[in-house]
């Protein structure tokens, strides 16, 4: 049996609920073998339940979930995949090299361990005790946890949550490298750029649905319009909000910025009341694209008030 | 397997609360107890086998607060997303509980030995040492029990409470000749005073009585499946 044909990772209409609350509501998702893939969204939309699901550590109350073909254990079982986990902390009284060592000998054909220390950044502190170390370095030695045994399915939950900014671009070049082998990886984030920069492929989750499954290109063509500001000049902001395709208004200092779903049509309403100075007309962003993906309502205007501070 | 029992005995050795709480602690006991006022010979043996005893059941108890904390920082869960089963992880705790007990009766037995000339002949010093750790598989269980069962501080709590109970009341630390008739009759029923009696019947040179030895299986068996149902309450649990 060959393992070439079949998909990393599939959804069938799985369902998880805990209680009243349905986690993961019908999700219907593959990813492909060498694929980069981001789960992007809220806290509490159901990107953890999804991972928990696809790790086997939780089972469906409905539907299939399936990594290269068979139940999650069974590839668990034999090595293919490396997690890291969210809310993981450091394992106390063992030193990083011991622990990705003991990690790495669980799976059939892993990674030298200097190897993975490397990959991960944290060659120098090989014989530092784990419990020791910084918010920081302690991310990644679980993620040289995770990639230890050079599982062909890495997934991460929120990887970069409670990283600086600094950390976090070391850790994304340290996820391409990985990524790069050819091995499939799945992330989970609520940060649009990370999911915009490091996935090939975007999936939006929104209580417990897929909602989006796209580049981050296609995600903001799929939205349309765009952000339309101008300056105020002394103007009253009092009917910009109601001019045609405005959606949303922001006040930011003298300006004006509308996400409109027509900016054609909103530009001319502007040019008409004479208000065109500092004219800027921009594509929508992923942030945009996100925001008219996940809302379930129309978007609440901004208050100019508290946006003026 | 044998990976993860040298990991975890490693983080044990390397926990500065096992190694004074679980080894020094009852050797300083037994040399305290023994060395103040005046002690005969076979208090002097029955105290060491007592002591020994009481630090093994601590050590065992440690490894149910272990398991606790490795629950409580993700690490179990982390296990799971490797290749070892959960059956691996479970035996490998319980043998790790089996190996740390070993420190606390060699000190005791050592200090007895070296320090107040307990004498006995070698085989009583190797049954007694394979005794204790054969006896205290039942503890290991409770500890499990309690930490898979018990938050990380509750386990604490409750493995304190489990040891100092069961130590007193089973006599590892005064004779139960001391007690009133009363509680002596409960004593008998303890899993720690028959733990103990496999001990002290080995060194007056008796084998341990069949009562002692039915005794403990019993309470193994209530410890076992005291884990076996903490441990599949926590697999639901995630």
């Amino acid at each position: 049996m060959t393992q070439t044909h079949c998909a990393a990772v599939s959804f069938a209409g799985a369902v998880k609920t805990f209680g009243a609350v349905r986690a993961v509501d019908g999700v219907d998702l593959t990813v492909e073998p060498g694929e980069t893939v981001a789960l992007l969204g809220r806290n509490g939309a159901g990107k953890s339940t999804a991972i928990s699901l696809l790790l086997g550590l939780i089972e469906p109350d409905a539907g299939t979930v399936r990594l290269f073909g068979g139940p999650p254990e069974r590839s668990v079982r034999a090595g293919r995949v490396g997690a890291m986990l969210q809310e993981a902390r450091a394992v106390p009284r063992v030193r990083v090299r011991e622990l990705v060592a003991f990690v790495a000998g669980r799976y059939p054909e892993p990674l030298p361990v200097a190897r993975a220390l490397a990959l991960a950044g944290i060659a120098e502190l090989a014989e530092r005790r784990v419990d020791r170390l910084s918010g920081g370095q302690t991310q990644r030695v679980r993620f040289a946890v995770a990639l230890a045994g050079n599982p062909a399915l890495l997934v991460l939950d929120e990887p970069t949550a409670a990283l600086d900014v600094e950390a976090r671009h070391a850790f994304w070049a340290s996820m391409r490298g990985f990524a790069r082998r050819g091995h499939t990886v799945l992330f989970s984030t609520h940060h649009l750029e990370e999911a915009d920069r490091y996935a090939d492929r975007i999936l939006v989750v929104d209580r417990g649905r897929i909602v989006a499954d796209g580049t981050g290109e296609q995600l903001k063509r799929s939205v349309g319009g765009g952000l339309v500001a101008v300056d105020l000049a002394g103007r009253a902001t009092d009917g910009l909000e109601r001019l045609p395709g405005v959606r949303s208004l922001e006040i930011r200092g003298d300006r004006a910025r509308l996400r409109t779903d027509d900016p054609d049509a909103t530009v001319l309403a502007l040019a008409a009341l004479g208000a065109v100075r500092g004219l800027e007309v921009a594509p929508a962003s992923l942030d945009d694209a996100f925001l008219a993906l996940t809302a379930s309502e129309p978007e609440p205007l901004t208050s100019p008030a508290t946006e003026a501070l | 397997m044998l990976d993860y029992l040298r990991l975890e005995v490693r983080r044990t050795l390397r926990d500065a609360g096992f190694v004074i709480g679980g080894i020094a602690m009852p050797v300083l006991m037994y040399l305290l107890f023994t060395n103040l006022g005046a002690a005969d010979g076979s208090w002097k043996t029955g105290a060491m086998v007592g002591m020994a005893g009481y630090g093994a059941v601590g050590s065992a108890l440690n490894t149910g607060g272990g398991v606790a904390e490795d629950r409580a920082i993700g690490w179990l869960r982390q296990l799971r997303v490797t290749p070892m089963t959960p059956r691996q992880v479970v035996v490998g705790r319980a043998l790790t509980g089996s190996v740390t007990v070993l420190p606390a009766i060699v000190a005791v037995l050592a200090a007895g030995g070296l320090l107040n000339g307990v004498r006995l002949a070698a085989w009583q010093w190797a049954a007694i040492a394979v005794l204790l750790w054969l006896g205290s598989v039942p503890f290991t269980l409770l500890g499990l029990g309690n930490g898979y069962r018990l938050t990380g501080q509750t386990t604490g709590v409750a493995n304190m409470a489990c040891n100092l109970g069961l130590a007193v009341l089973g006599g590892l630390w005064f004779p139960i000749a001391l007690f009133p008739a009363w509680l002596r009759s409960v004593s008998a029923y303890t899993p720690t005073y028959r733990f103990a009696q496999l001990g002290t019947s080995v060194a007056e040179g008796r084998a341990p009585a069949p009562g002692a030895v039915a005794m403990l299986a019993f309470w193994l068996l209530v410890f076992g499946s005291y884990a076996v149902l903490s441990y599949r309450r926590s697999g639901r649990a995630g």
